[in-house]
């Protein structure tokens, strides 16, 4: 028989995990629940996955590549598809994880389970956007005549790393804005600033080239630089991302466990916030 | 199995605090602030629940009574996991369902066969689970072919009556209940009172909290009454509930007041100090007499002419009865004290808790109101026979020709 001990004396600093399996239905039932109403209710919702990033892909194209005339490896268009896919992701995950929990606030104040499923349910519904755009990218592929690298198989390690980072960023947020509702508009923020300061329009190379070493590697603290190189390097090879990509991976890392320690350490008194 | 083996909930030294600002301020700004000023919080401690032991036994169905902010709600919450305790230690053997809400998570965009397995997993099953007892939930519900429409086009009482039916086929060892029953129509709600009894019936320990008298004595087998966040009775149901009537529904009541500093109406020129019940001991109830003592703070409101009000609201807050002077020829003017008695005649109020609340003021000034402090509870019902059960709030005799 199960046995519950709550001790106000103690606390968890690690997340149950048997407990999160136990509750791994919840997880993807939360996931196909927002799957539904994202797509299957509004009639052009496919649509807007498949316009939004090609449009924001077309114009970051014709700033960068057409007017500020920056070199890529692979035809601009191709090349900032590569990085938005990758980056959408990211943003969507973020977003939505982060704002999850003040989402939910009903069912967390009204019912137990982890609190950590909420969060990380989002980052099903987002794939469905990243497929969508890989199969754009796919098709930029062929009409371009570019054929996938050698290193193309290490892909979904990439895109395991951007879920991973998008979730851990999402996981602090979700967190910090039941505490600090100002949060909320951090969110927007990050996700307008990170466009730019992430390879996604340019290659990395403008920045090790023009910044000095100790500016370079902060901008590798940005777990997206990292891991937009290295998607595009396992895509169209060239020259392997380097440290400046480890930095990212650690930092993926770390964003990752401290934002689920965060969590598991506030989520007992959320109720109380939300 | 240990030697508390018998045992299903065991609660030791439990409390709860909340801390309740003067201004809440959960900024980011005002949380950095106060780490600054460290120590000085202008935070001021409340104790939902203080220095709670409770032993709960297998199969038992006990019910948690109180008044309003008594703490049987927190007590609720901790219980089921939503919130932590502040000090104190609880052991449960077995899996906990508790139904707070009933329909917590539905999603109106989504179909009722698709928010059975939202629901149900949210409640702690599986898929498979829900998969398992669909047919079973979907005839209780008595949805029928409405199942695969969005909940969003249902009506309130048939998306009650689904929601309840997920929650009812819920299979854990202890069922924590939070006013549930007070859904759907007559015939649905002798359903659920049917289905809690089974659950009952099993073995399975249940916590039930009602404000429905009835509906407790009818479920429970045990009780505590619960106040201002402590125990100060466990026992039997039928003694726990005349132990709750008892101290709080005297046929005489005396509610002292005088303490205005936390009522937010009125200019306190003058305040309430202290309001007096007698009421008839018939049920329904047909005559009240409601005694308002008050004192006068502001000198220049002395001899000014004194309206007074009472409100019988019911438990939803609606105001059934205003009783103003204005609407009769009373001409008291205000002294350094004044008391003023309500005579009350058919009230013919029936089954059900009531609160009266008071209202001191002159010229449109408003002095002061007491909303909240003193009730009524009228609990068994002679109109009808046990086959009708009256759902009206306010009986009256008649005839049919």
């Amino acid at each position: 028989m199960t046995k519950i001990i709550i001790d106000a004396s103690k606390s968890n600093r690690l997340p149950n995990l048997k407990e999160l399996y136990r509750y791994r239905d919840l997880f993807f039932t939360l996931s196909w629940r927002d799957f539904r109403v994202r797509y299957a209710q509004t009639s052009i919702g496919l649509l807007w996955a498949i316009v939004q990033p090609v449009v924001t892909i077309l114009l970051l194209s014709l700033v960068f590549t057409k007017f500020a005339g920056i070199e890529t490896p692979v035809p601009g268009l191709l090349f900032i598809s590569a990085g938005m896919s990758v980056w959408s992701y990211f943003s969507y995950v973020m977003t939505n994880s982060g704002d999850s929990i003040i989402a939910s606030q009903e069912m967390v104040k009204k019912i137990y389970f982890p609190r950590l499923i909420i969060p990380l349910s989002k980052a099903v519904v987002g794939l469905i956007d990243l497929g969508i755009s890989i199969l754009i990218l796919i098709g930029l592929m062929i009409y371009y005549q570019v054929s996938p690298s050698a290193n193309a198989w290490i892909t979904p390690v990439f895109i395991l790393l951007g879920m991973i980072a998008a979730l851990g960023v999402g996981i602090w947020l979700s967190a910090l804005t039941v505490r600090f509702r100002d949060f909320k508009h951090i969110v927007p923020f990050i996700v307008q600033i990170g466009l730019y300061v992430t390879p996604i329009a340019y290659p990395a190379e403008y920045v090790t080239k023009t910044l000095p070493d100790w500016a370079a590697n902060i901008y590798f603290l940005n777990p997206m630089a990292g891991i937009v190189q290295g998607f595009r390097w396992s895509l169209f090879g060239g020259e392997p991302p380097g440290t400046a990509m480890w930095i990212s991976i650690v930092m993926i890392l770390f964003i990752f466990v401290t934002g689920v320690l965060y969590f598991t350490k506030v989520e007992k008194n959320m109720a109380d916030y939300v | 199995m240990s030697s508390s083996g018998n045992i299903a909930i065991s609660i030791k030294n439990l409390s709860k605090r909340y801390l309740i600002g003067k201004k809440k301020d959960t900024s980011l700004r005002g949380t950095l602030s106060s780490i600054l000023k460290t120590g000085n919080s202008s935070d001021e401690e409340f104790w939902a629940l203080r220095d709670i032991d409770l032993e709960i036994q297998n199969g038992d169905v006990i019910g948690i009574i109180g008044k309003n902010g008594a703490g049987k709600s927190t007590l609720l919450k901790v219980l089921s996991q939503i919130t932590r305790p502040t000090t104190g230690r609880i052991e449960i053997n077995g899996r906990v369902a508790s139904l707070l809400e009933v329909g917590t998570g539905f999603h109106p965009e989504l179909t009722g066969r698709e928010n059975i397995f939202l629901n149900g997993t949210i409640l702690g099953m599986t898929r498979k689970e829900v998969a398992a007892k669909f047919d079973e939930i979907v005839d209780f519900s008595g949805i029928g072919k409405f199942i695969d429409t969005p909940v969003k086009r249902y009506s309130s009482g048939m998306y009650v009556r689904l929601a309840f039916a997920v929650a009812a086929h819920l299979e854990p060892e202890i069922l924590i209940i939070d006013e549930v029953l007070a859904v759907g129509d007559d015939e649905f709600q002798k359903k659920c009172i049917g289905k809690m009894k089974d659950v009952a019936g099993e073995g399975r320990t249940v916590i039930f909290v009602s404000h429905d008298l009835g509906a407790v004595k009818n479920l429970c087998n045990k009780g505590a009454l619960l106040q201002e966040g402590k125990i100060i009775f466990t026992g039997d149901i039928k003694e726990t509930i005349s132990k709750y009537t008892q101290a709080f529904y005297s046929d005489e009541l005396n509610y002292d007041v005088s303490d205005y500093s936390k009522r937010p109406r009125g200019n306190k020129f003058a305040v309430i100090e202290k309001i007096s019940i007698n009421k008839s001991l018939l049920s329904p109830i047909d005559s009240l007499e409601v005694e308002v003592l008050s004192r006068t703070l502001e000198e220049s409101t002395i001899g000014k002419k004194v309206h007074i009000a009472i409100f019988i609201m019911d438990e939803m807050n609606n105001c059934l009865y205003h009783f103003n002077s204005t609407a009769i020829d009373y001409a008291e003017t205000f002294a350094e004290t004044n008391k003023a008695t309500f005579l009350i005649n058919d009230l013919n109020l029936t089954k059900g808790t009531y609160s009266i609340n008071a209202h001191l003021s002159s010229n449109v000034i408003e002095y002061d109101y007491v909303e909240g402090v003193v009730s009524i509870s009228v609990d068994s019902q002679t109109i009808f026979t046990n086959q009708t059960k009256f759902v009206g709030k306010i009986f009256k005799t008649f005839e049919i020709e």
